[in-house]
């Protein structure tokens, strides 16, 4: 690749880069605005699904009264970090509360 | 492109739910899939005995548990298509004569993180599943004190919980015939404890059928003629009538409400990737059918060449689970893929390949775990 067409295609890039930063950071605040009153975000964070399946997910949780406001950002974020192309969530484990008083 | 994505540090703080520290009261260490609502499974070293202990014993709340109830204000209401509807009191239900039923409650959803393509809703792996010694009166029993409810077809059973939002209350339909079974019963105890997270004051216990089914913190019995019509009841919690190929959407019409449950079989020890010195090893694990009774499992150390029959514990029951147990003595080291594979007494057979569904209900294929046995240094 020549020079001028590298410059080319950096310039092309980092507005679109940026702009994704952007969208994840806006979908990760959407998330806990429109997901975190009703669940932890264990639920979500331990799935690795399609973009199809994501996007079922908030259909499905529209319908059970959360009002998605940045529904884009939101779909873009979870397939970017909960996509079913990445690694599988660590098991994660609760502490001990065998001794603790009970509910 | 990476650079977009969470910083590893960020990644780890979200996988961690934004709780450093989540303990369950009543509970020992466990498998933490949701912590609000609980969604906890137990894991595998647990399961080293028939009846497993309330503080291991798995979670599963679709919706937040309700506030504390008080056991002497509580109140079963039991109306609908009754002779005489009525409000039953706890001590009521404690004057009925009480049974003890020991039953295996296993999530429908249990073993779906094994499904691929991979499906929506909570990932577990093999401990959503237990068994306990639950006792109260028949539910038949309660019925007649409401004048019996000869022309329905369904009972309705609603637990205190109720849905966040607009999501839908968790009521469930039970065909009257299985209502009207002498192990149905509202259990006021499990393993001789108070139930606590498990629903109490009183759960509804339908032993062999998938464990949503069995509502907890049951206030209300409706006698009814047809199915409720919640999302509790559909589209959720069914199955498809006819196989569908991996990873296609749910044909609606075609959808059945899940009974009893498949015959299974689970390895628990070893567990998946353990090495193990050059020795004597025991093969452990469980093995369940519904309704139906576990009649032979079989485990094979040679990836399924040749299989052996392991010693089964007593009682043999509907309902409940068998442990079973095979000594195996490997003779040279080296990596052994483990599998066990159960019978029932209709004779059911576990498949090596579980069919897939859109909701990753019923997960039953034969078990299988792999470990390598090392030479004693």
């Amino acid at each position: 690749m020549n020079r001028r067409l590298l410059i080319l295609a950096c310039a092309l890039a980092s507005p679109a880069l940026a702009a994704d930063q952007a969208t994840l950071e806006r979908g990760q605040k959407e998330e806990g605005r429109s997901c975190l009153p009703c669940h932890s975000l264990r639920l979500i964070h331990s799935q690795r699904l399609s973009k199809a399946a994501w996007n079922k997910e908030l259909d499905k949780m529209t319908g059970w009264g959360t009002k998605i406001q940045d529904r884009d950002a939101l779909l873009e974020y979870l397939v970017a970090n909960f996509g079913d192309d990445k690694p599988a969530a660590p098991p994660a484990m609760s502490g001990d509360g065998s001794g603790a008083k009970k509910p | 492109m990476f650079a977009t994505l969470l910083s590893a540090a960020a990644a780890a703080r979200l996988a961690r739910g934004a709780d450093d520290a989540v303990v369950i009261p009543g509970k020992r260490p466990m498998i933490l899939h949701n912590d609000r609502p609980e969604d906890l499974e137990t894991p595998l070293r647990y399961f080293d005995s028939w009846v497993t202990p309330v503080d291991a014993f798995f979670v599963r709340q679709h919706i937040p548990r309700p506030a504390p109830i008080d056991p002497k204000t509580y109140r079963l209401t039991v109306d609908g298509m009754v002779a005489k509807p009525l409000q039953l009191t706890l001590d009521d239900l404690r004057k009925l004569p009480q049974f003890t039923v020991p039953a295996t409650i296993e999530c429908t959803g249990n073993g779906r993180a094994f499904y691929s393509p991979k499906i929506p809703g909570v990932q577990w792996g093999r401990g959503a599943i237990g068994n306990a010694e639950w006792k109260g009166p028949r539910v038949a029993d309660v019925l007649a004190l409401a004048g019996g409810a000869p022309s329905a077809a369904y009972l309705d059973t609603d637990g205190a919980d109720m849905g966040l939002a607009a999501t839908p209350d968790f009521v469930r339909s039970l065909p009257m015939k299985k209502v009207m079974h002498p192990a149905t019963i509202l259990a006021l105890s499990m393993n001789g404890q108070t139930p606590d997270i498990h629903g109490f004051p009183v759960r509804l216990i339908v032993p062999g059928w998938d464990g949503t089914s069995s509502v907890k913190w049951v206030i209300r019995l409706s006698a009814t003629a047809e199915m409720n019509r919640g999302f509790f009841m559909n589209p959720g919690y069914r199955y498809p009538k006819f196989s569908l190929p991996p990873g296609s959407p749910p044909k609606p019409a075609e959808l059945e409400v899940i009974e009893g449950m498949p015959v299974k079989s689970c390895i628990t020890a070893p567990e998946e990737q353990a090495k193990l010195p050059l020795g004597a090893v025991a093969l452990r694990g469980f093995a369940w059918a519904g309704e139906q009774t576990i009649e032979r499992v079989e485990v094979s150390t040679d990836g399924g060449s040749r299989w052996r029959d392991a010693e089964l514990s007593s009682p043999k029951l509907p309902f409940a689970w068998r442990l079973w147990r095979l000594d195996w003595r490997p003779s040279d080291p080296g990596y052994y893929t483990i599998l066990s594979r159960a019978t029932d007494s209709a004779g059911r057979v576990q498949p090596f390949v579980c069919a897939w569904n859109p909701s990753g209900y019923l997960w039953n294929a034969v078990d299988r775990v792999g470990v390598t046995v090392e030479k004693a240094a």
